[in-house]
């Protein structure tokens, strides 16, 4: 929490004000009962009209005083908590474009999507309203308390013994209370999800009649969500009339003590009617005290999500003295290249070693899991290799600028991810100062050129959230645009012409034929996978097999498994 | 008040787009009729409601006569000797509190106990009706909707029920009294107090007509920002590749900046209202002290009155900013229900069909007989269609997407009836059979092979709940699923998270057809999956079917070659019509639209 209260700093000048603002606010309304008691003893006891006016008329002036610094102080900390959102907002997108894949792998992504949002707009509006109302309710018991002492030290001995009290019962009911509602959420999910599957999986729940067995699961989950909810709202709201019934008590030791005063006759009527006043708005106070416990508990929870992003360690750095890359053959060698996911126990890939020569092209194969993407993404460098080291034109990627590596290398992910945003746009992220005849060139060539002009706006139209969505043929098309668009020496396509049909994939890869490029291709289809130099079969980690179609098909059993499988005469053979 | 702790823990929600949409459809129909269907479910309960408002009553009338004693007791300091009204004033007083926190506390455990009664009575009877529902009409309704149709309105409903009825009914009880009791105190000091209504009734309209502008922009701002930030985490591999970061950067400064200044004066304005009533409430303070204090000086009022006023005047702006606030979450919370009790009371596909008739067993012909299908009422999606399946026969539909092939199977299922035409099994007339009786001797393998969160074991098991672990074992070695279950961290033990993700596409299939033989159905009906599956895994889920078909009558819509020339008989569909039947030699020597198709699909090396 700490940590994140720096962010602060540049507008603590703006926090002051806001403070200050408040604890005026603050004064005036302790000011009051003092006020009405002095009403009490020096205006109506002793018949001084004048004094009545005058206190009165103050306490209209000071109202509208405490009103205009409560205006400003809304303003001044709007100010600060809109400005501390910002900056962590942009503190952390910049940590978050500097992380490596082995942070990505660490932060789930819809964890570090919420840490951005939602975490941020918490601890943007507890600091809101910190310095408008949560301080507030533990500053006026405080002062309070003070005043009361001031008034009447002897009648306001009660609250030095009960407020106390109060404090630590409050916290053990909201701490225990905080617990039972994480239960009651956990619950929920749980019924919710239940509900989800059946949404889902309707047609297998029909067509099995299982709607007796969906219901007992259900009323099961249900019933523990109400009894838990139950349970937690029970404690919580018994909190309040204890609360109540305690500083009430409190209320009826002052009346019976302010008279044994009374009568000894140091004291007057209007002191007591003081202290009673602090007592009730004390009440009120404490009654806010479980909101601002839970609200300040849930930031801490949020900041310390925050700053766990904010300190992750990145591991993929430039080396200092990385070495820039002019031009790039487009020769790959894999020496030795053992890599596990960090944080995971098991090897992805074993003892991975091949050699590519500049424009070959290389057809990977192999089953989900196997490793295929894996290979790939240690090209770009993505993620570093646990043993072993990855060379193109014989340098190791790890002395070579990362951008200058990647800028060379043309990659379209299995899962074709395009942006909001224009076509041209998405384009452009191949090459930011592509020229419209370079897109062009680059669509006709993915075999997407047509498709786009048919679209409303051609190359203007808005793809994705707000705008047209495209089918998986058309998008992995447009993926592979975006990578051809940089004319890449390496060129990688994992999986990405798999929705397309057998001639516009043969079309695309003519296309890339003439880029001239070093062409990694993850693909299921042997018909793809025989325009390769060379086939690797990956299983487990390994590489099993290596060839050309022709010596594969002579040599590797498993391989010509595969092909009969995907072959005419191989479903003929297993009809009759 | 204590609810107010619920509202952090919610979860909020990522999609603020949702929420938007969500909110213009928030005002209840149908009123009055809303309400009484919501009275039927509380009705139950209505010893404890009367018990509950009784207490209400109680607590809110010791509310009232808690600061009025003190009052009283006030004004006996000044006068001598009244040692004796003194004690028993504050015994009254002990006594007031004692049953002002007990009644309190009661009226919270009974409500409490009767709102979480009644949501999951709402919950049950909507998970009773979901299932009851006929497929079509999910296929009409986005699944999204539909989910937060039911969370967020029934979450919405218990947070009503659970807070808003006793604050409702205290905060009017609570008005009303402290107006009368004032008013009988005098009648002067009332009227001053009352001032401040009108003067906050003007200054929240001033500040909500400029929030609600102000929100609405800070919230579009801010579902921008999200989804930016959700895309550029989803693709930053290649943010990464392509060295976009700067571009990123910009962008999401770009898009925070707009929320910055939208989101500050939009804090700054909402901050303006509990200011205001601030200012009210001081306000009325300081003219009780003033007025109060001529007005005793005239002996009009003594200084216990004045007490009472100050006391009395707080208490009488809480409940008006209570009730405001309070209505809103009402109407929220009604238009919720409704939207529940739509769904309840959609038709349901089983109340027609109690006396049918049950099939013990079946042969497991299955003839077409003129089938018709339409869709609403346009457009026909399948015409007269007639097709014969003789027991154990294997009949495969093929054709281009959206010929029809899907709704033959729903028919044969009855997850659709018939528009005109007949479909029979074993000679009898599918629409007299009872539903789940038909669906019974049917086993499915659908093109998304849905998992359920639980163990391997147990999803193996859904298609025969009785089955051993050995049958399901059984089951798993047949479809070929054995060894790769094996290979999990606990093998059949090892729990699937939320619909199997964790294990490949492909894998799920093996399930679900180690699913269909442990279900000994049959009918099998077969959607091949065409989503690209690993070529080992494919060559398992072949030979698996192969197996599984032997011995049943199997409906399938065919994507694989070897299934199709399995057959013993294909239909090809176009546009809703059978366009040519036969074996796949006697239609490859047709040279039609089959043979088209097949030369299309390339299946060369």
């Amino acid at each position: 929490m700490t940590k994140i209260l720096k962010f602060i700093k540049p507008y603590r000048i703006a926090a002051y004000i806001a403070l200050i603002l408040m604890l005026i606010e603050l004064s005036v309304e302790l000011l009051q009962p003092l006020l009405i008691g002095k009403i009490i003893d020096e205006g109506i006891l002793n018949n001084d009209m004048s004094v009545v006016l005058y206190w009165g008329g103050m306490m209209l002036v000071l109202s509208l005083i405490a009103f205009f610094s409560g205006i400003t102080n809304s303003y001044y900390a709007a100010y600060v908590g809109q400005n501390l959102g910002f900056s962590i907002r942009k503190k952390l997108m910049k940590k978050v474009q500097s992380f490596s894949f082995t942070n990505f792998n660490t932060f789930p992504h819809a964890s570090l999507i919420t840490r951005m949002t939602n975490d941020v707009t918490q601890v943007q509006n507890i600091v809101f309203m910190g310095l408008r109302i949560m301080l507030r309710a533990p500053l006026l018991i405080i002062g309070s308390l003070i005043l009361a002492v001031l008034v009447n030290w002897q009648l306001a001995l009660i609250f030095l013994i009960t407020i106390p009290i109060v404090v630590v019962f409050l916290v053990v009911v909201m701490t225990k209370g905080g617990k039972m509602f994480r239960s009651v959420q956990q619950k929920l999910d749980t019924v919710n999800n239940v509900m989800q599957e059946s949404l889902i999986g309707l047609r297998l729940i029909k067509a099995y009649n299982r709607r007796t067995h969906e219901v007992k699961k259900f009323t099961n989950v249900s019933n523990n969500l109400r009894e838990q909810t139950a349970s937690a709202l029970r404690l919580m709201e018994a909190a309040m009339p204890a609360l109540l019934f305690i500083m009430n008590v409190c209320i009826i030791f002052i009346l019976w003590i302010g008279r044994e005063q009374l009568q000894a006759t140091n004291i007057e009527v209007g002191e007591v009617v003081s202290i009673i006043n602090y007592a009730t708005r004390m009440t009120t106070a404490f009654s806010m005290f479980s909101f601002i416990i839970m609200a300040f508990s849930r930031a801490r929870a949020s900041s310390e999500r925050i700053v766990e992003v904010l300190e992750a360690k990145i591991d993929l750095e430039d080396e200092e003295d990385g070495k820039s890359l002019e031009q790039l053959k487009g020769a790959v060698t894999f020496e030795h290249v053992s890599f596990r996911y960090p944080g995971m126990s098991s090897y992805v890939l074993k003892d991975i070693s091949f050699h590519v020569r500049p424009g070959e092209t290389v057809a990977i194969l192999g089953s989900t899991g196997a490793g295929k993407s894996s290979i790939l993404q240690l090209i770009p460098r993505l993620y570093d290799p646990t043993e072993g080291a990855v060379y193109v034109d014989g340098m190791n990627l790890k002395d070579i600028k990362m951008d200058d590596l990647r800028k060379r290398i043309g990659f379209t992910p299995q899962e074709s991810i395009l942006f909001s945003g224009t076509v041209e746009e998405n384009l452009a992220w191949g090459k930011s100062d592509a020229s419209l005849s370079e897109m062009k060139a680059a669509a006709k060539d993915a075999q997407i050129h047509e498709t786009i002009t048919d679209l409303k706006d051609g190359y203007e139209t808005k793809l994705g959230q707000k705008g047209i969505n495209l089918s998986g043929g058309q998008k992995q098309r447009l993926s592979v645009a975006r990578a051809l668009i940089r004319k890449p020496n390496i060129l990688i396509l994992d999986d990405s012409t798999s929705a397309l049909d057998l001639q516009t994939e043969s079309k695309v890869l003519d296309a890339i034929d003439e880029y001239k490029c070093t062409l990694f291709i993850v693909t299921q289809k042997l018909s793809t996978a025989k325009r390769a130099d060379k086939i690797m079969l990956i299983d487990d980690g390994k590489i099993i097999e290596e060839g050309t179609h022709d010596q594969l098909m002579n040599t590797s059993a498993l391989y010509r498994e595969i092909a009969y499988s995907q072959s005419e005469q191989g479903a003929m053979d297993r009809v009759y | 008040m204590f609810t107010k702790i619920m509202a952090p823990f919610k979860q909020p929600k990522l999609h603020s787009q949702i929420n938007d949409r969500r909110k213009k459809q928030r005002k209840p129909n149908d009123f009055g009729a809303v309400i009484k269907r919501i009275w039927s479910y509380l009705a139950i309960y209505r010893i404890r409601l009367l018990l509950l408002f009784f207490m209400i009553v109680i607590s809110s009338a010791m509310s009232l006569l808690g600061p009025f004693l003190v009052g009283i007791t006030i004004d006996t300091f000044l006068e001598e000797n009244e040692a004796i009204v003194f004690a028993w004033l504050l015994l009254g007083l002990l006594v007031t509190y004692i049953v002002q926190s007990l009644s309190l506390w009661l009226q919270n455990y009974w409500m409490i106990g009767v709102s979480q009664d009644t949501v999951f009575n709402m919950r049950a009877d909507l998970f009773r009706q979901i299932h009851r529902l006929p497929v079509a009409f999910f296929d009409k309704r986005q699944l999204g909707e539909l989910m937060s149709r039911i969370t967020n309105d029934i979450e919405n409903v218990s947070a009503t029920l659970n807070s808003s009825i006793i604050q409702i009914i205290s905060s009017v009880f609570t008005l009303i009294g402290t107006i009368a009791v004032m008013l009988w105190l005098s009648p002067l000091l009332t009227i001053l107090t009352l001032l401040i209504i009108p003067m906050m009734f003007y200054g929240m309209k001033w500040i909500t007509k400029r929030t609600s502008v102000l929100f609405k922009e800070q919230q579009k701002n801010l579902g921008e920002m999200n989804g930016y930030i959700e895309e550029s985490i989803s693709g930053q591999k290649l943010i990464k590749m392509f060295s976009q970061e700067e571009k990123v950067m910009d962008d999401f400064l770009h898009k925070a900046e707009n929320l910055r200044i939208s989101g500050f004066w939009a804090q700054t304005f909402s901050g303006f209202i509990p200011k205001l009533m601030h200012l009210l409430n001081n306000f009325s303070f300081a003219v009780i002290a003033a007025i109060g204090g001529i007005l005793a000086l005239n002996g009009a009022v003594s200084i216990g009155t004045i007490v009472v006023f100050t006391e009395y005047s707080r208490q009488f702006t809480r409940p008006l900013n209570d009730l405001a606030n309070q209505f809103n979450t009402l109407l929220s919370a009604i238009a919720g229900a409704e939207r529940v009790f739509e769904l309840i009371d959609e038709k349901d596909e089983l109340a027609s069909e109690k006396d049918k008739q049950k099939l013990e067993d079946i042969n497991g012909e299955v003839i077409f007989n003129h089938v018709s299908f339409t869709y609403g009422e346009d457009k026909e999606i399948l015409s007269d269609i007639c097709l014969e399946a003789r027991p154990g026969d294997t009949v495969a539909l093929v054709g281009p997407t959206g010929a029809g092939k899907t709704t033959i199977i729903q028919l044969i299922s009855r997850f659709y009836e018939v528009s005109s035409g007949r479909i029979l099994l074993d000679n009898r007339d599918i629409s007299t059979i009872h539903k789940e009786s038909l669906r019974s001797h049917m086993g499915f393998v659908l093109q998304d092979s849905f998992l359920f969160q639980g163990t391997v074991k147990d999803n193996i098991r859904y298609s025969h709940l009785e089955a051993t672990d050995e049958d399901v074992i059984q089951a798993a070695i047949k479809a070929n699923a054995h060894s790769f279950i094996m290979k999990l961290p606990q093998q059949y033990d090892t729990n699937l998270s939320f619909n199997g993700s964790g294990i490949s596409q492909g894998q799920k299939q093996l399930i679900s057809i180690a699913r269909a033989f442990l279900a000994q159905p049959k009918i099998l009906i077969l959607d091949e999956a065409t989503s690209n599956i690993d070529t080992v895994t494919e060559v398992k889920i072949q030979q698996a079917l192969q197996k599984l078909m032997v011995n049943r009558t199997c409906f399938v819509i065919a994507h694989r070659l070897n299934t199709i020339q399995n057959a013993d008989k294909i239909y090809v569909l176009k546009g809703g019509k059978i366009i040519e039947e036969g074996t796949h030699h006697s239609l490859m020597k047709e040279k039609g639209f089959y043979q088209q198709l097949q030369n299309s699909k390339e299946r060369s090396v």
